[in-house]
């Protein structure tokens, strides 16, 4: 029997068997301007040779799976024959799902996996749940962790002590990647060049410049400051998928500070949005959201769990999740926590190595544990007692 | 080129037309919404005509041949065409007890809101009086008044 583990992020899945590697695939559905009658599904993103202005067909919707048409076909062409070739007849699956999943679409996933697809067994868990498993193998001795699990729809601090999720500890800020393309795409659009329609370029964008500030307003004056003396200037070269297919950011040794250049190349100029685009994270409140920004949220859901446990939560901090990316993520994290608790707290920031498959890693763990077989359900048990017998087993 | 300047800010305030909370609050809202949205442009497929829906697809010619059972009747199909405000409104969260989605939304923030200039995202000290956008200087003010102000963009 093999065990598939899939983290089913709502902008790319992280999908792998539990004794191969992980591969990470675009949890949608493209289409593109240039082949009129083609939808392409998840990795064939790769055939489209010019993504300008990529149309999305996205089966998550703030963060929770609604367009289960567009899920499926994913899910066909990643089980099929082009990718995973998974023997349904011999093999489980571990398959993620946000907090405080709807009832409705845990039934809908049963459902498929089960009798569309016909499993021999699942476990369906959150990705904080997989991570902090992940977290407490490697260090047995603590026994509580907080996890942040920044991703595309949201970001979510999740206490977890002894393995268990706090459930009264768990915060959700409404900021995820895909506000802070979004917003990015808003504001230089309004400020330079009109971009709204390429989501894809200004990702790769958000992605290759933005970096979180340690001294938000000291960046705000460098970031004014004229010619060389202003070192958060950057140039972008947009691509245009014929000479030049990816994008880049010029060298500052190759800047020209006037903005003029003989060469025909199109340019973003970016200042404050290299920082400013990434505080949304820490103050949400900037953009009108009026929600508490990672560390403070992090500090408000600690000081409501119990005394004697809160030491352990703020020398545990694991980031997880496509944001943490982000240049200074993690010190500027480390920074306020640390600024915001007692002296006589430890405050400990733990970086993953990978915080994008962290989640699938612990996955791959927990498929290896002895106790895994306890945790799933089978499709025997499934067929005889149903929903509920899920909603018994999993800790959702 | 001096009383162009001070053009932009010495209209007579009376006949200036201000927004009142509520509609400031619904262009936020609005604003905040389009931040939601997974495009911005129309489908490129919307435009064609329906009849090449209909053409065969070169991926799917081979797999329609034996597909896998179907386990879809009307009431499953329905049951997957919810978004997600309906299903949020379907679990009845407002009168369930304990941790739920909407009581793990993190609370407001008890620092001080922060300022930035709506055209140029520097920090700003002023407000606009018709309709409560920062800006940080006449010449921003200016722009603002040109493309966002009153006109009903983004």
């Amino acid at each position: 029997m093999t065990t598939l583990v899939l983290d089913n992020g709502a902008y790319t899945a992280k999908i792998g068997y539990s004794h191969e590697k992980v591969s990470v695939i675009p949890n949608c559905q493209f289409r593109s301007k240039t082949s009129r009658l083609k939808t392409f599904t998840a990795s064939q993103l790769d055939e489209i040779k010019d993504p300008s202005g990529l149309f999305y067909i996205l089966p998550f919707q703030k963060g929770y799976l609604v367009n289960w048409d567009v899920q499926r076909k994913v899910w066909d062409h990643l089980f099929g024959k082009e990718m995973f070739k998974v023997d349904f007849s011999d093999t489980s699956i571990v398959i993620t799902e946000p907090y405080f999943n709807f009832t409705s679409i845990q039934e809908s996933m049963n459902e498929i996996l089960f009798e569309e697809y016909q499993f021999q067994a699942a476990l369906r868990i959150n990705a904080g749940s997989l991570s902090a498993h992940r977290y407490f193998q490697e260090n047995s001795s603590e026994l509580c962790c907080i996890v942040v699990d920044s991703g595309f729809s949201f970001t979510h601090i999740v206490p977890y002590c002894r393995g268990k999720k706090m459930k009264d500890g768990i915060c959700r800020i409404n900021v995820g990647g895909k506000l802070l393309t979004n917003h990015l795409k808003e504001i230089i659009s309004y400020r330079q060049l009109h971009v709204m329609d390429e989501t894809y370029v200004i990702n790769q964008v958000k992605e290759d410049v933005c970096y979180v500030s340690q001294d938000f307003y000291k960046d705000m004056e460098i970031a004014q400051l004229k010619g060389e003396e202003n070192t958060v200037m950057r140039d972008y070269v947009l691509p245009d998928f014929s000479a030049i297919k990816k994008g880049f950011c010029k060298p500052r040794e190759e800047m020209n500070f006037t903005g003029k250049y003989k060469t025909g190349e199109q340019i973003l100029r970016l200042t404050n949005e290299r920082f400013a685009v990434p505080e949304m994270i820490f103050h949400p409140s900037d953009i009108g959201i009026q929600e508490m920004g990672i560390p403070e949220a992090l500090v408000n859901s600690v000081n409501n769990l119990p005394e004697e446990m809160q030491p352990h939560f703020f020398k545990n901090i694991v980031l997880t999740g496509g944001n943490t990316l982000f240049p200074g993520f993690r010190d500027r994290v480390y920074k306020e926590v640390r600024s915001l608790t007692p002296t006589d707290f430890d405050v400990s920031v733990v970086q993953p190595h990978n915080p994008i498959c962290y989640s699938w890693e612990g996955g791959k763990l927990l498929s290896e544990n002895p106790d895994f077989d306890e945790m799933v359900v089978t499709r025997e048990d499934y067929e005889e007692n149903g929903h509920y017998i899920c909603e018994e087993k999993f800790d959702i | 080129m001096v009383e162009k300047k001070i053009a932009v800010r010495s209209q007579d305030a009376n006949q200036r037309r201000v927004l009142d909370r509520a509609t400031r609050q619904r262009r936020l809202t609005r604003q905040l919404d389009a931040l939601e949205k997974d495009n911005f442009q129309d489908d490129p497929h919307a435009s064609l005509p329906q009849l090449a829906k209909r053409l065969p697809q070169f991926d799917e010619s081979n797999e329609s041949g034996k597909k896998r059972k179907k386990t879809r009747g009307d009431h499953f199909k329905q049951r997957f065409r919810k978004n997600f405000q309906a299903l949020l409104e379907e679990e009845n969260l407002s009168v369930s007890e304990g941790p739920n989605y909407l009581t793990a939304c993190a609370e407001p923030s008890k620092l001080p809101q922060r300022h930035f200039c709506a055209v140029c995202g520097f920090p700003s000290n002023y407000t606009c009086v018709s309709c409560g956008a920062r800006y940080c200087c006449v010449r921003c003010l200016g722009t603002h008044h040109e493309t966002r102000c009153l006109k009903w963009t983004v």
